[in-house]
């Protein structure tokens, strides 16, 4: 029974969202355009360079999909009438959650496979099979911190704010991160800051796929974000009940 | 076992006290209409047997189990509000993943066809009128087949066809396993359709009887005429008939004799300003 829900709901949302040209298309293709126009020229220097550079917009194009769905996604759906139409359903919370992280996961594999794909053609990239497989796994995983950062924004910021905190919070991380230009390039402050942003600990999880740097410490930092925000969202959520279903 | 019991439910926000001990059960074949003023705390009842919200005091059960349990949820159809749909699925679409969600639900044509849904079924429900939109809430509402519908406010905002189609829909909505629960504003709506009148004012419960014991207990029929004198007189009296005949053989002079019932709207209105 609860599987048949779990179908149903992921079916809605994705409907709702693939009929949603505005969503799907910068969703889906912002990744790869930025690749291609900021990091091809570069990507096609060398095999590392290469290597290095889809690591970063595999994440990148998870980090989108996760912030937007669960940041602005949820900011957007908490206060609607329809929400509470939903609540009064026979579906539990988690099973609606559940569909939720399927939709992102589905979306997420579209804009990074776009970007693995269009690296995978067009430079020099040398990742094999179980490369592939660990990036696809470390972004998946990795993800998970920005999930609940999303949430901790949806619950936290009013509905109109969500969507220019989520992407002022996107493209500041994705900078300090080293997404835009590897780490050691970035401007003196930036680096200062970069090692403990959530963001370059993503960042550091997947190029270890390809290069020397420290997965462990990274997964070890993306846990303790994971569970700072689980608690604030769990907070936000806390509070959206008291308020609106007390 | 009652369909839905309500006991000592209170409720407050703040320092407004919506609801102050109000209880009643519900039980199948009944048809139950939520009557009171605005802010009397019919939004705040419906939302404590939906389980949407928490009493303070009290408690709820439907079909004998706490209202957020799934067990009593999947026997209770509500509406949601006609706004903030998902705007891109379709009618259909959306009527589906509602009866997913139940166990016996009807079947989708049947309930487009019932609201007069079957034209729009392919259409996005953000591109439909306000009217129509009311019609696909209803429809969601109905199209689980559960024991329990409950109602806010259904018919504001309908055409007249609109409104006979839900009427028809609630008649048939509750049989021997099966009841309704509505608010409604329209009190002609509640005497037509309803086979329980519960009148909430200042949260508590003033009234709660048949339509026809609440006409009888509060309607009294009215003797109006003009005098001889041109003066036009109105009598409210329980005894008409006695009336008519003492003025009758009293010889005064008069014209223009009626009898009426109290209208329904003139009853409630005793009820809610008087404070019985």
């Amino acid at each position: 029974m609860e599987l048949r829900l779990l179908r149903a709901h992921v079916s809605a949302l994705l409907r709702d969202l693939l009929r949603t040209p505005a969503f799907l298309i910068p969703t889906v293709g912002f990744p790869t355009m930025f690749y291609c126009i900021f990091a091809l020229g570069y990507a096609r220097m060398n095999a590392d360079t290469a290597n290095f550079i889809v690591c970063s917009y595999v994440g990148f194009a998870m980090l989108g999909v996760t912030l937007f769905q669960f940041g602005v996604g949820v900011a957007n759906e908490r206060g609607r009438p329809w929400e509470r139409y939903l609540r009064a359903l026979p579906v539990r919370v988690a099973t609606r959650f559940a569909a939720r992280v399927i939709v992102a996961l589905i979306f997420g594999a579209a804009s990074a496979g776009l970007v693995a794909l269009v690296a995978r053609l067009l430079s020099p990239v040398t990742l094999d099979a179980a490369q592939w497989l660990l990036l696809a796994l470390s972004a998946v995983l990795g993800a998970i911190p920005f999930v609940l950062i999303g949430l901790a924004i949806a619950y936290w910021v009013p509905a109109r704010g969500a969507l220019p905190v989520t992407n002022l919070l996107y493209l500041l991380g994705l900078f300090v991160g080293g997404f835009f230009m590897p780490p050691q390039y970035l401007p003196s402050f930036a680096q200062a800051i970069s090692p403990y942003t959530p963001t370059r600990q993503f960042g550091e999880l997947l190029w270890s796929v390809t290069g020397s740097h420290d997965a462990a410490h990274a997964i070890a930092v993306l846990a303790l974000y994971a569970l700072a925000f689980a608690a604030i969202a769990i907070g936000g959520y806390r509070r959206d009940e008291r308020t609106r279903y007390a | 076992m009652h369909l839905i019991e309500a006991q000592g439910l209170r409720k407050s926000y703040g320092s407004v006290r919506a609801l102050n001990d109000v209880g009643f059960t519900v039980d199948a074949g009944e048809v139950v209409a939520l009557l009171g003023r605005n802010g009397a705390g019919k939004t705040t009842a419906i939302e404590l047997l939906l389980g949407l919200r928490t009493p303070d005091a009290g408690s709820v059960t439907i079909c004998g189990e706490p209202p957020r349990s799934p067990a009593a949820r999947r026997n209770v159809g509500a509406m949601p509000q006609h706004t903030g749909f998902p705007d891109s699925l379709r009618v259909r679409e959306l009527v589906e993943l509602a009866a997913v969600h139940y166990a016996h639900p009807h079947a989708i044509d049947d309930v487009l066809a019932a609201f007069d849904l079957g034209a729009l079924a392919n259409d996005r429900v953000g591109g439909l009128s306000g009217g129509q939109q009311r019609r696909v809430a209803l429809a969601l509402a109905f199209v689980g087949n559960p024991r329990v519908v409950m109602l806010d406010e259904p018919s504001t905002g309908l055409d007249v066809e609109a409104r006979r189609a839900l009427w028809e829909q609630i008649r048939a909505a509750a049989d021997e396993t099966r009841c309704v629960l509505f608010t409604t504003h329209y009190l002609e709506e509640a005497e037509a359709l309803a086979t329980r009148i519960l009148v909430i004012d200042r949260g508590v419960v003033l009234f709660d009887g048949s339509p026809r014991s609440f006409r009888e207990r509060f309607g009294a029929r009215r003797v109006e005429y003009v005098a001889a004198s041109g003066e036009r007189t109105v009598v409210t009296t329980d005894d008409t008939d006695g009336y008519v005949r003492e003025l009758v053989t009293s010889g005064a002079a008069f014209r223009d004799l009626t009898v009426t019932q109290s209208s329904f709207e003139d009853v409630f209105l005793d009820l809610v300003g008087g404070g019985v």
